[in-house]
């Protein structure tokens, strides 16, 4: 028989290394040839990290993001970023970017207002380019601007850390003002299909609602949250490493199961967006709070459909069929 | 102020490389008169390395070296938190588990460094072997590690055997008998977790070369943190940072798995040794065997409600599965710990977590970072206190849930975004509608 039950998680997540490490990013712009060159070690694990800083300096400079371009990470040309870890990409080097584009384009300001003798509020920043508002029609490009500064032996160019500091924890109490930077809320709640007979789970639908202050890339958001769900659901369901004795006994990807697209289930996801924390545009790290409601929202929907609660993760098949057999007798 | 780019679907600035083909991973690089290697892994989880015996294996042809740790007796142990993972165990050192380096072949082709390796004759004493985390805690336990850890506080419960404890962790706020006292339901569960492999599409690999000009040894491998990963490296070989570069290739996923030192050191080694280009990968048995994983997680609760539905306290016990080295394990286990009582407001709370040595394979960084199986234990947790006292699980969660002013479990005042009640509203409204 199938039977069927909806549960659901409430998680939370501190991100950033917190807990008083010294955590920062260092990002540097500069323009070469015909592109905007920025410079950071921020890993790309596929998460979007570089999406989100080429989205993030084309805003703030108005120029084409085609003509961004990021340096390979590269320990003798790049500056420290940090990890790609601790959900802190977006967070750390994205508001790295932010401030070295604003410092970019205050030197973009302060020069050009000297070659068009005027000032601030009567310039216009548009498409890469800076002119009078009065008049158009002559403009100076970035990187026309670049050149001049350079021959007055100056760099139109900028570097900016962001390095916010967090407090140890007290060694016996584990209490301090300021533990992590921000912390990311998400609920969500799963329905799920229980085979009575072979003891298979089978998750039908998953509705999301995560609380991140801003999606600079809300489809990047959306695949965050699918990917990590699917990896919780592989915690909850079938993941094990079976290590005996100190001997690894399933160490391939036939004794090892995970979750294939033909266990993704049906997604629904609402982003809540208050634009209300201290990443760039108000945004919040979303990486690791996106995997960690699945488990404890499948296992509460399979308590739901069968009436057994599990407190040992995977729920197999075999523990699924050994506890309706125990139920019944 | 509208935004052009901000919270738009702009497209993945690195997907066109991906998709055509175009991107580099580590294993697309090559270069001329490159060689590859393996390394030789311990038979044995816990035993004393007593003979190690390279004759056969140098004999074969197309092995061009084999380094075994006689031949580099100052390398540092490294480790991304605590140093104490060893480059290759020594003759009358010990191994800790099956991935501890014994010797690294260097070879004309891989396949050659790989039947190399089976030629290499090991002997070994054997120890008795502990993957438990409650026996390692015991006081008449094998000791896994002969040195006693840095990290230990004067808290450490005098009954548990420190030897094989990595570090231990505290929590207290409020008054947690006083809370139980006004409880009128008082739940004590039990939570297990097993070890995940992050499963990367790609596992480890490393491709390097000497640079004669500058004496730098120049690596490329995907990593999470580049510059860690080049100050491990330099530390471990007694280098200064300079002379070790890492760049990287496009990463074809990591999860946490490349957070620690996997292929680079021994890379290096190889490199300096024989002033080659030297290519140097995993295989999937190999990345699952010697290379971090998920912490199995001991977890438990004893938590107090009241018969109106708040939380008047919670006390919550972690063990924490190690293995044989600390990698991200000292910052794992009580990042769990620390988020105990999940989203929800508890004026009282208790804690203490525990990261213990054991034989089996090292835990360390994986997506989550102990709060995902935190979050399986206090979410159903929660789940079963709802049932238990007949209120709905939603609005039981709701009524808890965390708004600006409440204080998490290490007593942090939360004074800006703070939706998390809006996360729960949100789903009720998005699953009642298909109702």
């Amino acid at each position: 028989m199938k039977k069927r039950g909806q549960g659901m998680a409430t998680i939370m997540f501190g991100f950033g290394y917190g807990e008083g490490f010294p955590d920062h990013s260092i990002v540097s712009i500069e323009f070469e040839d015909e592109s905007l060159l920025i410079r950071t070690a921020a890993a790309d694990v596929g998460q979007g990290v570089l999406t989100v800083i080429t989205q993030i300096a084309a805003e703030i400079l108005k120029i084409d993001p085609d003509l961004i371009k990021i340096s390979q990470g590269d320990t003798h040309l790049t500056k420290n970023s940090g990890s790609t870890s601790a959900t802190r990409q977006t967070f750390f080097t994205g508001n790295a970017v932010k401030q070295a584009a604003e410092e970019l384009l205050g030197k973009i300001y302060h020069y050009a207002s000297l070659e068009f003798r005027s000032n601030h509020p009567e310039l216009i920043v548009k498409d890469g380019h800076i002119f009078r508002h009065d008049d158009p029609e002559n403009k100076l490009s970035y990187w026309q601007l670049a050149e001049i500064v350079s021959q007055k032996g100056e760099e139109l160019k900028s570097e900016a850390s962001f390095f916010p500091a967090t407090d140890a924890p007290d060694a016996a109490t584990g209490q301090a003002d300021n533990v992590y930077v921000a912390y990311t809320f998400m609920t969500q709640k799963v329905e799920v299909e229980v085979d009575t007979v072979t003891g298979e789970v089978e998750v039908i639908e998953v509705n999301t609602a995560m609380d991140l202050g801003k999606a600079i890339n809300p489809r990047n958001v959306e695949g965050q949250i699918e990917g990590g769900t699917v990896q919780g659901i592989g915690m909850a369901l079938m993941e094990d490493q079976v290590i005996q004795n100190g001997i690894t006994l399933n160490p391939d990807l036939t004794g090892y199961l995970v979750p294939t697209a033909m266990d993704s289930p049906h997604f629904k996801t609402s982003l809540i967006e208050n634009e209300d924390a201290d990443g760039p545009f108000g945004a919040k790290g979303v990486g690791e709070p996106s995997m960690i409601a699945a488990a404890p929202a499948v296992a509460n929907a399979i308590h739901d459909a069968i009436g057994v609660r599990f407190y040992e993760l995977p729920i197999t098949p075999d523990k699924i069929k050994k506890a309706l057999k125990d139920k019944i007798f | 102020m509208s935004k052009r780019i901000i919270g738009k679907d702009f497209k993945k600035v690195d997907a066109r490389d991906k998709v055509t083909g175009k991107a580099l991973y580590t294993r697309d690089i090559y270069f001329d008169d490159m060689l590859y290697m393996k390394v030789k892994r311990a038979p044995f989880p816990h035993a004393y390395l007593r003979k190690l015996n390279t004759d056969k294996a140098e004999s074969l042809a197309g092995v061009v070296k084999i380094i075994t740790a006689e031949d580099y007796p100052d390398l540092n142990k490294y480790g991304l938190i605590y140093k104490d993972q060893p480059v290759l165990i020594g003759i009358g050192e010990k191994m800790h588990y099956m991935g501890d380096p014994l010797a690294i072949v260097i070879a004309e082709t891989e396949e050659t460094a790989k039947r190399a390796c089976e030629l290499i004759e090991v002997e070994v004493e054997e120890l008795e072997v502990v993957t438990d985390p409650l026996q390692a805690l015991k006081k008449d336990a094998p000791v896994i590690h002969e040195e006693l850890s840095g990290l230990l506080t004067d808290r450490l419960d005098k009954k548990l055997n420190p030897a094989n404890i990595l570090c231990d962790h505290y929590l207290e706020k409020g008054n947690v008998e006083e809370g139980f006292a006004r409880a009128d339901k008082i739940f004590e569960r039990e939570y297990k977790t097993q070890h995940i492999d992050q499963l990367p599409l790609q596992s480890e690999a490393g491709v390097g070369l000497y640079d004669e000009d500058t004496g730098t040894v120049k690596i490329w491998a995907a990593t999470q943190w580049l510059h860690d990963t080049q100050a491990d490296v330099a530390q471990s070989l007694g280098l200064p940072k300079e002379k070790i570069r890492i760049i990287q290739p496009t990463i074809g996923g990591a999860f946490g798995k490349k957070e620690d030192i996997s292929v680079h050191i021994h890379l290096a080694l190889a490199i300096l040794a024989t002033k080659r280009p030297v290519k140097f990968s995993y295989t999937r048995k190999g990345s699952m065997i010697t290379q971090s994983k998920r912490h199995p997680l001991i977890i438990r609760h004893k938590t107090g409600v009241a018969n109106d539905g708040f939380l008047t306290a919670w006390q919550t016990e972690v063990i924490g599965d190690v293995g044989a080295y600390a990698s991200s394990s000292p910052a794992v286990v009580h990042k769990g710990l620390y988020h105990c009582t999940g989203p929800y407001n508890v004026a009282n709370v208790r804690g203490v977590s525990y990261a213990v040595y054991t034989n089996n394979t090292f835990t360390g960084a994986m997506r989550g970072f102990g709060t995902a199986q935190m979050a399986f234990s206090y979410d159903s947790q929660m789940d079963l206190m709802a049932a238990e006292l007949g209120i709905d699980p939603a609005h039981f969660r709701l009524q808890n849930a965390y708004e600006i002013g409440s204080s998490t479990p290490n007593g942090q005042i939360l004074t800006r975004s703070v939706n998390v009640r809006k996360t729960i509203k949100e789903v009720l409204a998005m699953t009642e509608g298909g109702k």
